[in-house]
C-alpha cells in the first residue's frame, strides 16, 4: 500500500512526513510505523530519543504556524501520534502490553487471579502494611522491616523486567512456531508486573504517609 | 506575512519583546523608555480607558471624587469608575469562583454566570476585555517603537493554567485585534531565554513565582529540545497574597470599617508592597500608612517579613517536589535552577529553593523580562528563524470525561507531552436512544463534582437503533497551546460528527463577535471616535434595557410618565446617530436620571414576586 503526498504529489510507503517535500501526511499508522521502526520489540532507548527529537523537529505544528489549515491540521494530528507512539514504545511494559494487543491478544479483562508464584508474597506484604497501619507511627521495628520488604520488591521487579527484556529478545528472534508460547508468556510476565506495580505503590503510599513517618 | 511578537501578560507587569538577528530583546515605550507596562487598567466615568502607569495616576482621581455616586440601572454599589488591578486572576473564572476576599474588591455582576464581570458604573466589563487593553497598549508601544505593524502574537500564561484560563486569554487577543499565533507557558519561554545561549544541556528546574501565579516546570534540554517533563502550581499564589499578609498585619489593630474599605486597602498595599521590595536589600524598614484621621507607623524587620511569607514559600516547595516526583527524578538530579518573577527577589525565597534543590540558582536574565524575551524566541521559532528549536510542552492536568455514578475517568493523564489526542468510543445505553450526552472535566480528583467541568457536548441526532448499536469514535486532541479540541465520527457509516461543544465557563463565540463590533479596533481610532462610540454604547444599552423593562413592568408606569420617557428616548435615538458626544452622554445621564424611579418600582415589584413565590412555594 503506498500513499500521495497531498502536497507535491510523490507516491510513497506511509509515514509522517513527506519524503520529497517534508510535508506532514494524514495518515493513521501504528506505533513502530509512526517512528520509522520495524516491528522488532528490542529497542536501543537512545536510539529511539533521538528519532523521535528528530521527527518532532520536523512535524511539530510549529513548523507550519504560518501554513493552510489542511496542512495545520496534518502536523497536528501527526505530532499527537509520534508522541503516543515514542510514550508507547518508550516504557517495556506498555511496548508489551501494545504488541499483544498487535497480535491480536490481550491480558484478560478480568486479571483478578493473583499470579500462584506471587500470591504468597502478597499476602504477606498486605498482612504487614495492615499491622503497620495499626501499630501507627510508634513502631519503628516494623517500619524497617517494611522498608527491608520493599527493597526487596523492588529486586524482583527488577527480574521480572529482566524476564521482560530476555522475552523480548526471544520474540525478535523467532520465525514464528513458537508464538504461542511467547504469548503465554509474555502475558504472564506482564500481568506479574502489574501485580508488582500495585504492591510497590501500596507499600510506598504506606511508608509516604505522614501517619507512619 | 509580518513579524511575530513576543508578549508576557503578567499580573503584576505587562512586556512585549521582538527577536532580531538570532537575539530577543524587550521593545519599551520610546516616550518613556520604560520596559515595563503595570497591568493596571483605569476606566474613568466617560468611558475612557487608560492603562499601565496613566492608570496607577488616575487612581487617587477615581477612587475620590467618584466615590459614593452609585448607578441607578443595574447593581448598587458600582462606582462610575475603577481601576482593576491583577486581572488575570479573574482569567477564565466562572462568577461563583471568585473568593469571597476578592469581592471587597472589585463590585462584580452575575455572579453565579459562566463569567467573571466586573461592574464599572454603568457598564460591565469580562476580564479579558480588561486585559484585552493591555494587549493594545503593548501593541500599540511596539508599533510606535518599530514603525510597523504588529499583528501575530505569541502570548504567554502560567503553565498551570486550566484549559478555561487559556482560552480566556486567547479571547483577549482577539478582542485586542491580534492573532495569538501562540500560547506558551510562562516558566518553558523562561528556559528558552536561558536556553538560547546560556543554559547546558541536562535536567533545569524553572521556579516561577510572579505577582498572582506560581508554576514549577522540569524540562530536559537536549540538541535544541527543550521538553518538559513535569509541571506543577497555582494559580492562586504569587507575590500578590504576600502583600496581602503584609497589609494583615499592617492593619491589625485598626477598626474593622476601615479594613474594609477598598481605598484603605489599596493605600496599604501599595506601602506593604514598597516596604516589601527594600527589604530584597535592607534589614529593616519603616512604614506610614495615612488613614482617615489617623497615621499607622510600624517597623518591619526582614525576619518578621519572612515569618509572614514563610507559609506561601512552604507552599511552593511542596509544589516542586510534586513536580521532581512527576518527573521521576531525585532533587539532586536537577542540573540547573532558573529563577523568574518578581517575588524571586525575595532573599528567602533564594534560600529556601536554593535548599531544596541543593544548588544555587541562575538569575543572570531580569527576571522581570526573562518570559517576555522567550516569548519572542518562541515566535522565531514560529517564523522559522529557529530551526533547530523545539518545545514540547505538556498538559498540567489530566482531562476526563464523567461516567456512570459521577466519577472522572482520565482519558489524558497530566504531564502527557502535547499535543496530544485520545480516541474513545461511545455506544448508547436504550434502545432508540438519540443522543449521548458528554461532560468533559478537568483535574486529578476522582469524583466529578470535585473537578472542574470544562465543556459538556451531545452527540447526535443517531438514527433509531438497538442500545449498544452505534459505535461513535470521539477524539480529544489537545493542541500546543494547552487548549482541547473534540472531534467525533461513526465508526459504522464513517460519517464525521459535527461536535457542538459548549464550554463551562468563559465567553461564546457570539459574545465575542459581539465585543468586538462594539469595540471596532478602538486602538486605530482616535480619543475622541472612541469616546463616541463608547457614548453610543452606552445610549443603545441604556434604550433597549428600558424598552425591555416597558414591555415587561409596562403597568408600573403612569401615563404621563410614558409619554416622557418615549419623548426621551426618542431624542437620544436622534442624537445617537449624530456625532455630539457630549449631547449623547447628557441624554443618557437625564434618561437614566428620569427612569430611576420607575427602575426602583421594578426592583420591589421583583422583590415582592419572588418572596411570594417562595412562600407558596414553602406552603405546598
Amino acid at each position: 500500500m503506498t500513499l500521495q503526498c497531498p502536497s507535491c504529489g510523490r507516491e510513497q510507503e506511509p509515514q509522517l512526513i513527506c519524503q520529497q517535500c517534508g510535508m506532514p501526511l494524514p495518515v493513521e499508522l501504528d506505533c513502530f510505523a509512526a517512528l520509522g521502526l520495524p516491528r522488532k520489540l528490542t529497542i536501543d532507548l537512545p536510539a529511539l530519543e533521538e528519532r523521535y527529537h528528530d521527527l518532532g523537529k520536523r512535524i511539530h505544528p510549529d513548523r507550519f504556524a504560518s501554513s493552510p489549515p489542511r496542512v495545520r491540521s496534518a502536523s497536528l494530528s501527526g505530532a499527537a501520534l509520534l508522541t503516543r507512539s515514542y510514550r508507547t514504545l518508550r516504557d517495556p511494559v506498555s511496548r508489551g502490553l501494545y504488541w499483544l494487543e498487535l497480535n491480536g491478544e490481550k491480558l484478560a479483562e478480568n486479571n483478578k487471579q493473583v499470579p500462584a508464584e506471587l500470591a504468597e508474597t502478597v499476602f504477606e506484604v498486605q498482612e504487614q502494611l495492615a499491622e503497620l497501619r495499626e501499630a501507627g507511627a510508634g513502631d519503628g521495628a516494623l517500619r524497617r522491616e517494611v522498608e527491608k520488604r520493599r527493597v526487596e520488591l523492588g529486586l524482583a521487579m527488577d527480574e521480572l523486567r529482566e524476564g521482560l527484556a530476555r522475552n523480548f529478545i526471544r520474540w525478535d528472534r523467532s520465525d514464528g512456531s513458537d508464538r504461542a508460547e511467547l504469548v503465554a508468556e509474555l502475558k504472564s510476565i506482564l500481568s506479574k508486573i502489574a501485580y508488582m506495580r500495585t504492591l510497590i505503590r501500596d507499600v510506598d503510599r504506606e511508608l509516604d504517609s505522614p501517619r507512619t513517618a | 506575512m509580518s513579524r511575530i511578537f513576543g508578549i508576557d501578560l503578567g499580573t503584576t507587569n505587562s512586556l512585549i519583546a521582538v527577536i532580531e538577528g538570532g537575539k530577543a530583546r524587550v521593545i519599551a515605550d520610546p516616550d518613556t523608555n520604560d520596559a515595563l507596562l503595570p497591568s493596571v487598567v483605569a476606566i474613568a466615568p466617560d468611558g475612557r480607558v487608560y492603562v499601565g502607569k496613566e492608570a496607577i495616576a488616575m487612581e487617587p482621581r477615581l477612587s475620590r471624587e467618584e466615590e459614593g455616586r452609585v448607578s441607578a440601572v443595574g447593581f448598587p454599589g458600582g462606582e462610575y469608575g475603577a481601576v482593576i488591578r491583577s486581572v488575570k486572576r479573574y482569567m477564565g473564572l466562572g462568577g461563583a469562583e471568585v473568593a469571597e476576599q476578592e469581592r471587597r474588591r472589585y463590585a462584580f455582576t452575575d455572579v453565579s454566570g459562566p463569567v467573571v464581570r466586573f461592574q464599572i458604573g454603568k457598564r460591565v466589563y469580562t476580564a479579558p476585555q480588561i486585559s484585552a487593553e493591555i494587549l493594545r497598549a503593548l501593541k500599540l508601544r511596539a508599533e510606535k517603537a518599530l514603525g510597523e505593524k504588529v499583528e501575530r502574537v505569541v502570548i504567554t500564561v502560567p503553565a498551570y493554567f486550566n484549559d478555561g484560563q487559556r482560552q480566556a486569554t486567547k479571547d483577549a487577543g482577539r478582542l485586542a485585534g491580534l492573532e495569538v499565533v501562540r500560547l506558551v507557558n510562562e516558566p518553558t519561554a523562561a528556559s528558552l531565554a536561558y536556553g538560547l545561549n546560556q543554559l547546558a544541556e541536562g535536567k533545569v528546574a524553572v521556579y516561577d513565582l510572579g505577582g498572582g501565579t506560581f508554576d514549577i516546570s522540569i524540562l530536559n534540554i537536549k540538541g535544541g529540545v527543550f521538553e518538559v517533563l513535569a509541571t506543577n502550581g497555582d494559580t492562586h499564589l504569587g507575590g500578590d497574597d504576600i502583600d496581602q499578609a503584609l497589609v494583615d498585619w499592617l492593619l491589625e489593630g485598626t477598626a474593622e470599617a476601615l479594613k474594609a474599605d477598598r481605598h484603605v486597602w489599596n493605600s496599604a498595599r501599595h506601602v506593604a508592597e514598597e516596604a516589601k521590595k527594600r527589604l530584597s536589600s535592607v534589614e529593616e524598614t519603616e512604614l506610614t500608612l495615612e488613614l482617615p484621621g489617623a497615621v499607622v507607623r510600624k517597623t518591619l524587620s526582614r525576619a518578621e517579613l519572612e515569618r509572614l511569607a514563610e507559609p506561601l514559600v512552604k507552599r511552593t516547595l511542596e509544589r516542586c517536589a510534586m513536580a521532581l516526583k512527576d518527573a521521576g527524578l531525585a532533587r539532586g538530579e536537577v542540573e540547573a535552577v532558573v529563577l523568574v518573577g518578581g517575588a524571586t527577589r525575595m532573599p528567602l525565597v533564594r534560600r529556601r529553593v536554593a535548599e531544596l534543590f541543593g544548588r544555587e540558582a541562575l538569575c543572570s536574565l531580569d527576571p522581570d523580562h526573562v518570559v517576555a524575551l522567550g516569548a519572542a524566541v518562541q515566535a522565531g521559532v514560529l517564523m522559522g528563524t529557529q530551526r533547530d528549536m523545539l518545545l514540547l510542552d505538556v498538559v498540567p492536568l489530566s482531562l476526563g470525561i464523567e461516567t456512570v455514578g459521577g466519577v472522572m475517568e482520565r482519558l489524558i493523564h497530566r504531564n502527557t507531552t502535547i499535543p496530544t489526542s485520545v480516541t474513545e468510543k461511545f455506544t448508547t445505553a436504550v434502545d432508540n436512544q438519540t443522543h449521548v450526552d458528554i461532560h468533559v472535566l478537568q483535574g486529578e480528583r476522582e469524583m466529578a463534582k470535585d473537578c472542574r467541568s470544562l465543556a459538556r457536548f451531545k452527540l447526535g441526532p443517531l438514527a433509531p437503533s438497538p442500545a449498544g448499536f452505534p459505535r461513535i469514535a470521539v477524539t480529544f486532541l489537545i493542541d500546543a497551546n494547552g487548549i482541547l479540541n473534540v472531534s467525533a465520527r461513526d465508526e459504522r457509516t464513517g460519517r464525521e460528527h459535527s461536535v457542538d461543544v459548549k464550554p463551562s465557563y468563559g465567553l461564546t463565540d457570539e459574545e465575542i463577535e459581539r465585543m468586538l463590533e462594539e469595540a471596532i479596533d478602538l486602538g486605530e481610532v482616535d480619543v475622541e471616535e472612541r469616546l463616541l462610540i463608547v457614548a453610543r454604547n452606552d445610549a443603545h444599552q441604556i434604550l433597549s434595557a428600558l424598552a425591555k423593562q416597558l414591555g415587561e413592568w409596562g403597568h408600573l408606569v403612569s401615563a404621563e410618565e410614558r409619554t416622557a420617557f418615549e419623548q426621551a428616548s426618542a431624542k437620544l435615538e436622534a442624537a445617537s446617530q449624530g456625532t455630539d458626544r457630549e449631547l449623547i452622554s447628557k441624554l443618557v445621564e437625564e434618561l437614566n436620571e428620569m427612569t430611576t424611579p420607575f427602575a426602583e418600582r421594578i426592583m420591589d415589584a421583583a422583590i415582592k414576586q419572588a418572596l411570594e413565590k417562595k412562600s407558596i412555594e414553602e406552603l405546598s
